[in-house]
C-alpha cells in the first residue's frame, strides 16, 4: 500500500498565501472527493504536489510513503507514481500528441517502447476513452472541445498507470455520455488499486464513482473530512452550513490574474490558408 | 497550385562569382542552400505564382537576397537558419507590380556562442501589394539573436496590406533576443500591422509536459521542436527530415 502525506502546508503564488496549512492523508486504496468554492485553493493543492513552478511551499511538508516528494522534480514525481489531470489542460502547438505520450511513456520505462507496442497500447486506450483515434495525431489539445481535452487527460492517466491520481474537474466539459465513459475508466482503475484524488462542484461523477471519503477545503485548510454524505449536502444546500454549523467565514474570491505567453506559431496558419 | 518537385540550387556551385540571378517559372519549387557571403537575385516575372526555400547550415557569415515581384505575383518564401558562428542575413522583398504577394516565414535557431542577425525587409511600390513577415527564433546558450526589418509602404501603393510578426523563445539566461520590425507607412488607405514578443519557453507548456515523465530537456526539445516545425511546409521529404534531425539534436536529443 502506498499513502501520500501532507502535513501543515503552506504555499503562495506571487506573494499571496493560498494554502494555509493543509492537513491530508490518502492511501492507494481510496478515493476521496474535494469541494469547495471557486478560489479557495483546491487546483492550487494539486500543482503544488505536482511541483507546479510558480507556486512556493512555505511551510509543511509533502511525503509518497517516506519519499520526500517536495524534494523532487515535476518529472520524478511522475515517475514516483503522481498524476494531474488538469483542469485547464494546455494548448501546445506543434507538438504531436501521439510523439508526446510516447514520450511520457518512454519516461515511466527503462526502455524505450517499440513502434508496434506503443500503438497497440494507444489504440486500446483511446478505444477505452472512446475517443477519435485522429486526435492522437494532432497538436496536443490545440483545438480540442473542451471534453476532448479531459478525454486526453484520462488517457495520458491510462497511459501512464500512476499509483495515486489527482483529477481537477475532470467532468467540466463532459457530456453525460462522457462522464460515464470516464467514471468506467476510474472505477477499472480502483479496482487495480490505483487511489484518486477528484475535485469536482457536483454530485453527478462522484454518484458514479463512489468516493470512500470526502473533503471541504475552504481559506486554503481542509476544513471537513468525512463521509461521502457531504458531497450530496453540498449539491443541495451549497456552502452556507459551515458557516453556521462550523463558524468558518468564507473568504471571498478575488480577480483572477492573467499571463502572456509565447507558443503559437503564425507560419501554420499561413500555410493552411 | 505548386504540385512540381523541388529544384534543388546549391549556391556553393556559384560560390566563386559570389552572386547569382533568377527567373522564377510559374509553379516552379526552388530550395537553394545556402553559401558564405553570396548575394542571390530572384526575379518573379508577371503572373508567376511560386515557392522559394532557403536553407542554411554551415557558417554562411553573410547573405543578401532580393525578391523582385512583378505585377499579379504570388510567392511563398521560406527560410531555415541553421547557419552558425555569426551570420548575417539581409532579405529585401520588392514589391514592385500591382497585386503582388509575398509570404515570408524564418525559422531561427541560435545556440551556443552564436551571433545571428536577420533583417528581413518588404517595401511596397505598387497599388494592392500584400507582403506578410513571420519570423521565429529560438535562441539558447550564449548565443544572440536578432530579428530586424522594415516594411515600407510607398506613396501611391493604396490598398496594399503589410505586416511583420517577430517571435523569440529566449532558452536560458546567457542568450539574448532582439526583435525590432518597423514599419513605415506613406499612404492612408492601407493596412499595416507589427508585432515583436520575445520571451521565455511557456511555463504552463513546459510544467505540462514535465508532469507526464518527461526531463526538462525532452520537454523543451519537443516543444522547440513544435514551434520551429511549420517551417518544414517548404522544403522536401529529405531537406524535412534533416532539418528535424538538426532541431533535435541542437536540442539534445528526445528520446522515442
Ligand atoms: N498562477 C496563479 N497566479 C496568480 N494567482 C493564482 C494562481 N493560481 C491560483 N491563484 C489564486 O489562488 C486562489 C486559489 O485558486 P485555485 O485555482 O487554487 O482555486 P480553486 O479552489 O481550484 O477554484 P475553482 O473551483 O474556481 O477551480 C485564487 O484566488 C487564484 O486567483
Ligand atoms: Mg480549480
Amino acid at each position: 500500500m502506498s499513502t501520500l502525506r501532507i502535513k501543515n502546508l503552506h504555499a503562495e503564488v506571487e506573494g499571496k498565501e493560498i494554502l494555509k496549512g493543509i492537513n491530508l492523508e490518502i492511501n492507494n486504496n481510496e478515493t476521496v472527493a474535494i469541494l469547495g468554492p471557486n478560489g479557495h485553493g483546491k487546483s492550487t493543492l494539486f500543482n503544488v504536489i505536482m511541483g507546479h513552478p510558480r507556486y512556493k511551499v512555505t511551510k509543511g511538508s509533502i511525503f509518497f510513503d517516506d519519499v520526500d516528494v517536495l524534494a523532487l522534480s515535476t518529472d520524478q514525481r511522475s515517475k514516483l507514481g503522481l498524476f494531474l489531470g488538469l483542469q485547464n489542460p494546455s494548448e501546445v502547438p506543434g507538438v504531436i500528441n501521439s510523439d508526446f505520450l510516447r514520450a511520457a511513456v518512454n519516461a515511466h520505462n527503462d526502455n524505450p517502447i517499440s513502434t508496434y507496442n506503443f500503438y497497440k497500447v494507444l489504440d486500446n486506450a483511446v478505444k477505452e476513452v472512446q475517443m477519435p483515434f485522429d486526435l492522437a495525431t494532432r497538436s496536443l489539445n490545440e483545438g480540442f472541445s473542451g471534453g476532448e481535452k479531459k478525454r486526453n487527460e484520462i488517457l495520458q492517466m491510462l497511459l501512464l498507470e500512476p499509483k495515486i491520481s489527482m483529477l481537477d474537474e475532470i467532468d467540466s466539459g463532459l457530456d453525460v455520455d462522457a462522464i460515464q465513459i470516464v467514471a468506467d475508466v476510474i472505477k477499472k482503475q480502483q479496482q487495480k488499486g490505483q487511489g484518486f484524488l477528484i475535485i469536482s462542484h457536483y454530485a453527478r461523477l462522484f454518484d458514479l464513482i463512489q468516493p470512500t471519503r470526502a473533503i471541504v477545503i475552504i481559506n486554503g485548510k481542509v476544513v471537513l473530512d468525512g463521509g461521502k454524505d457531504i458531497i450530496q449536502r453540498i449539491d443541495k444546500t451549497g456552502y452556507e452550513f459551515i458557516k453556521t454549523e462550523l463558524g468558518i467565514e468564507i473568504q471571498k474570491e478575488e480577480a483572477k490574474m492573467n499571463t502572456v505567453s509565447i507558443g503559437s506559431c503564425a507560419v501554420k496558419e499561413a500555410i493552411k490558408k | 497550385m505548386i504540385c512540381q518537385d523541388f529544384r534543388i540550387v546549391n549556391l556553393n556551385e556559384f560560390s566563386d562569382k559570389k552572386s547569382a540571378s533568377f527567373d522564377i517559372k510559374n509553379n516552379e519549387k526552388l530550395l537553394f542552400i545556402g553559401c558564405k557571403d553570396f548575394n542571390l537575385t530572384i526575379n518573379v516575372l508577371e503572373n508567376v505564382s511560386a515557392l522559394i526555400s532557403m536553407l542554411f547550415l554551415n557558417d554562411d557569415s553573410s547573405f543578401k537576397l532580393t525578391i523582385n515581384l512583378a505585377k499579379d505575383t504570388q510567392i511563398e518564401a521560406f527560410c531555415a537558419d541553421f547557419a552558425f558562428e555569426t551570420f548575417k542575413n539581409n532579405v529585401s522583398i520588392n514589391l514592385l507590380g500591382e497585386g503582388a504577394i509575398c509570404n515570408w516565414h524564418l525559422a531561427s535557431l541560435s545556440q551556443k556562442a552564436d551571433n545571428k542577425s536577420h533583417s528581413i525587409s518588404a517595401t511596397h511600390y505598387a497599388a494592392k501589394t500584400t507582403a506578410r513577415i513571420d519570423n521565429y527564433g529560438v535562441a539558447k546558450d550564449d548565443s544572440h539573436l536578432t530579428f530586424l526589418g522594415v516594411s515600407h509602404i510607398k506613396d501611391g501603393s493604396a490598398k496594399s496590406k503589410t505586416s511583420q510578426n517577430a517571435k523569440i523563445m529566449v532558452f536560458d539566461e546567457e542568450s539574448i533576443g532582439t526583435a525590432k520590425p518597423i514599419l513605415k507607412i506613406d499612404d492612408n488607405d492601407v493596412v499595416a500591422n507589427h508585432a515583436a514578443v520575445v520571451g521565455k519557453i511557456n511555463e504552463e507548456h513546459l510544467f505540462y509536459l514535465t508532469s507526464r515523465g518527461l526531463c526538462e530537456d525532452s520537454a523543451k526539445a519537443l516543444i522547440t521542436l513544435g514551434y520551429l516545425k511549420p517551417i518544414l511546409a517548404g522544403f522536401d521529404d529529405n531537406h524535412q527530415k534533416q532539418i528535424m534531425d538538426l532541431i533535435e539534436g541542437r536540442m539534445n536529443n528526445v528520446r522515442y
